[in-house]
């Protein structure tokens, strides 16, 4: 049956302990929220889609050439209008052929784009990756960050065997008013709990499955309570709700929390650890709700979910930092201008930011990175023959730019982020040694050095012009 | 071909001036470059002239060099704006050379100017970045410095090199520095100072870097027969060599050396008939104190790995085998980026005339080490004294 073949996790390396909100705050309204998950300055929905996804792809189940499909689910894309979908697809190196659809919107959004890979045929990847922001006094306290990536086939060890939905206009409940930044509700308490559940039970109960059997439910989840509040009709144990709760670590991820949910349950029930007490081939029910919309999706059997680990662990950082690293209080403009590549020359250069295709030298078979111009060993003008260099290496040479002493383009990364380490990377190629210089993320300049191993992952460079521009850092493998 | 003479070379004032222009800068080194010249000299006798700027802060992007000879009243005499990043009067004076070596002309001055401290920081740290390799270096958003930082990084890894080690630079260039009066940072720094100074860009602090700095500085390149009628002690130029390398770092074999200050070393040693062993002096390119480890190690001065021991022996030190930068080097002089090669040439000048604030005694061959950028464009060129008339 068609249903999930693989999947991968990603969760940002910050945490914000509830506990700060509240000092900062005087109160918090994050309620059930332990700690929730802070994207670093370079990354967005889609730096989080893209790792997701090369997590689920790094599965055998499917071939990352056969894909005949590629959806997205997210509340904020890069740009409110823009080009998310093609840039993920590159990223990943997916067919030029690849049918793909961007959905967002509303928190359901990850339902709607896993319905379009299960009603296509042939081998498809849903995304779906979020980090919505809100007023920082109350709305923004639950709001954390997440992605969960779906490769869905034929033949799937975690089938989808129904799937339902309810639809009703339910306003005020949570929304974005155009051209804004943060998520609001009118905070009518008891018609939204009450629109919501009423929604989620009406999907839920035209499931063939009975709730009651499902080993985990992954229930609409704005904050740690509301899933259990959400599902008090239905007959749904409080130990399935908590099996499909991941909002308590991570935050509100918006679209993502759900399906993220889901791939915690899923990977609990693969019987390859996890929860003793889920035994392989459970149920799992996910709830999604979004803008009136709930949608009931049934799953049986389990499966490893490569990056799930993501959602414990993590590092913990101060209300201060959060601030800083949110944007919240960057404004980012620098006088000066930056650095100019054009976007078409920076385009042309997509291979290498996020593939890292280097070439040999037909002639002394040296290599060159960018396989552009003349051979960088033996200085002959040719052809290079592309290969893609591994995504894992060492570091070379190092310096770490403090704060204030950033580019002009990088300075909001820097005034968010703080001074941050720029290495010389070396590439052990089959065919030779690849060298680049680029960004180490994720680690704490102080914590990196000459020798170290570190793995290609794809943030956020710059922006310029309005135009997000993305391609290869490094982070410590250690 | 014949030989090229430095007839005369001279320097504004090196420093902060930010309402000076590249043209009043490039007159007061004009003035010097004429003051130096032992007998009469007339200015219509320049036939042609090389002048080197990067143009920090987009002044005068195009002509700036016709507008530098007009300005002077050097009227209608064919001019070239050479643009090598921080050797582009380096690579101004390998022109003269070349010209009146090969007959052409008979005097040409060289020279270079560059005004950097009249901008904003964020405007100025946008123009110093634009001689890195923009497409890569840049846009993993490193800086100048951050780009010598990274080989200092890999130096150290590879040999041991020491924070001290890079701060004997600072501590001996500002001793130089500090008896300089063109100086930009004419005092002393201790060595405690440059090892306790604040980050720049890891492992390199204040100490270890040069100033932003405003200043021009102009040389006359004559025939023989020019020089040795106008001047009693012309200085001859032996050797010139020049090189270009990958402008991106991390595009070159190695991390820990500038393979071009390599090749244009060998070329200069070779045309003067000398090594590395028979010079007296040096002006090495030290915008950052890395760069001064890498010169001795490229240019011969000792073996791989060996810079941080002459610099803790006093090989370099004014009174050691092979004094280095006696005119305070990029470090305390300043560096001006545009007049810094021709400024190099007239510590060289004035060493081999016996007319320098830190003078080397009795020297014969002096070489002067210019580096465009982390090492996509070097020249090197050793002077000799000329034989008094």
């Amino acid at each position: 049956m068609r249903g999930i073949a693989a999947a991968g996790a990603y969760v940002p390396r910050f945490r914000l302990p509830g506990d700060e909100i509240a000092i900062a705050w005087g109160t918090s309204h994050a309620s059930g929220i332990e700690r929730k998950a802070v994207p670093a300055a370079d990354e967005d929905a889609l730096t989080m889609a893209v790792e997701a996804a090369e997590r689920a792809l790094s599965s055998d189940a499917v071939d990352r050439d056969e894909l005949t499909l590629a959806t997205a689910a997210t509340t904020t894309p890069p740009t409110e209008e823009g080009e998310l979908l093609p840039r993920l697809a590159r990223a990943l190196d997916l067919p030029r052929s690849v049918a793909t659809a961007t959905v967002g919107g509303h928190t359901a959004a990850g339902a709607e784009a896993l319905s379009r890979a299960l009603d296509a045929e042939g081998p498809a990847l849903v995304v779906a990756a979020d980090a919505p922001e809100g007023e920082p006094a109350e709305g923004d306290h639950p709001l954390g960050a997440g992605a969960a990536a779906f490769v869905v086939a034929d033949d799937a060890s975690a089938p989808v065997t129904e799937t339902a939905w309810h639809t009703e206009e339910t306003p005020g409940v949570r929304f974005r008013e155009r051209g804004g930044r943060d998520v609001e509700s009118l905070d009518v308490t008891t018609y939204q709990r009450n629109a919501i559940r009423e929604a989620v039970t009406s999907a839920a109960a035209s499931l063939a499955l009975d709730p009651a059997d499902a080993d985990a439910a992954a229930v609409h989840q704005p904050d740690g309570r509301f899933p259990y509040r959400a599902t008090a009709d239905l007959p749904v144990s409080n130990e399935a709700v908590a099996a499909g709760t991941v909002v308590d670590r991570i935050g509100d991820a918006g679209a993502a929390t759900v399906p993220l949910g889901l791939l915690a349950a899923l990977d609990a029930g693969s019987g390859d650890g996890g929860d003793a007490d889920a035994e392989a081939g459970g149920r799992s029910l996910a709830a999604f709700f979004g803008g009136g919309t709930a949608v009931a999706v049934a799953v049986e059997g389990g499966l490893d979910v490569e990056g799930i680990d993501d959602l414990e662990g993590g590092t913990e950082i101060d209300y201060a930092s959060y601030l800083r690293e949110r944007g919240y209080v960057v404004n980012g403009e620098v006088a000066g201008g930056g650095a100019h590549v054009s976007l078409p020359n920076w385009r042309r250069s997509l291979d290498q930011r996020y593939r890292l295709v280097a070439g040999v030298c037909p002639d002394c078979g040296g290599v060159s990175f960018p396989p552009e111009g003349a051979c960088q060993s033996c200085h002959s003008r040719v052809e290079f023959e592309e290969f893609e260099a591994p995504r894992t290496g060492t570091v070379r040479a190092l310096t770490v730019i403090g704060q204030g002493g950033a580019p002009p383009e990088f300075a909001e990364l820097q005034q968010r982020d703080g001074a941050y380490a720029v290495a010389i990377v070396e590439l052990d190629a089959e065919a030779g040694r690849v060298r680049l210089p680029a960004q180490v993320t994720d680690a704490d300049p102080a914590d990196v050095a000459v020798g170290d191993e570190v793995r290609a992952t794809v943030r956020r460079i710059y922006e310029q012009e309005g135009v997000p521009r993305y391609g290869v850092k490094f982070e410590p493998t250690a | 071909m014949r030989d090229a003479y430095v007839l005369g070379a001279g320097q504004s004032s090196f420093g902060s001036f930010p309402e000076e222009t590249y043209l009043s800068l490039f007159d007061d080194a004009f003035d010097a470059a004429l003051d130096s010249v032992d007998g009469e000299f007339d200015p219509g006798a320049i036939d042609e002239a090389y002048l080197g700027t990067l143009g920090v802060g987009g002044r005068q992007i195009g002509l700036s060099g016709p507008a530098v000879t007009e300005h002077l009243g050097l009227h209608g005499v064919p001019t070239t704006r050479v643009e090598n990043a921080c050797a582009a009067s380096g690579f101004a004076f390998r022109q003269a050379v070349t010209a009146v070596k090969s007959g052409v002309v008979d005097v040409a001055l060289a020279g270079g100017y560059e005004v950097m401290t009249d901008a904003s920081s964020d405007h100025t740290r946008w123009w110093l970045g634009v001689s890195g390799e923009t497409e890569w270096e840049r846009t993993s958003g490193t800086t100048f410095a951050g780009v010598y930082a990274q080989m200092a990084s890999a130096h150290m890894d590879e040999y041991g090199t020491t924070a001290e080690d890079l701060s004997r630079v600072a501590v001996k260039n500002h001793g130089n520095g500090a008896k300089n009066p063109k100086a930009h940072l004419g005092f002393e720094c201790s060595l405690e100072d440059a090892v306790s100074a604040p980050s720049v860009a890891d492992p390199l602090n204040l100490y270890h870097c040069c100033p932003t700095t405003d200043g021009a500085s102009a040389v006359l390149v004559a025939s023989e027969e020019v020089a040795r009628e106008a001047s009693d002690a012309p200085v001859r130029v032996a050797g010139a060599g020049a090189a270009s390398g990958r402008v991106g770092l991390f595009q070159r074999e190695s991390l820990t050396s500038i393979p071009a200050s390599v090749s244009a070393g060998e070329a200069a040693y070779e045309q003067a008939g000398i090594g590395p062993d028979d010079l007296d002096f040096a002006e090495v390119h030290d915008c950052f104190a890395i760069a001064e480890l890498l010169a001795y190690e490229d240019l011969g001065f000792c073996e791989r790995g060996e810079a941080g021991r002459l610099l803790r022996e006093g090989v370099t030190d004014p009174d050691g085998e092979l004094p280095t930068n006696t005119s305070g080097g990029l470090k305390s002089k300043g560096h001006p980026i545009g007049a810094t090669g021709t400024g190099q040439i007239v510590e060289a000048f004035k060493q081999l005339r016996g007319e320098a604030y830190v003078q080397v005694d009795d020297p014969q061959y002096g070489l002067t080490h210019n580096v465009g950028g982390s090492g996509g464009g070097v020249t090197v060129h050793v002077l000799e004294r000329g034989e008094s008339a």
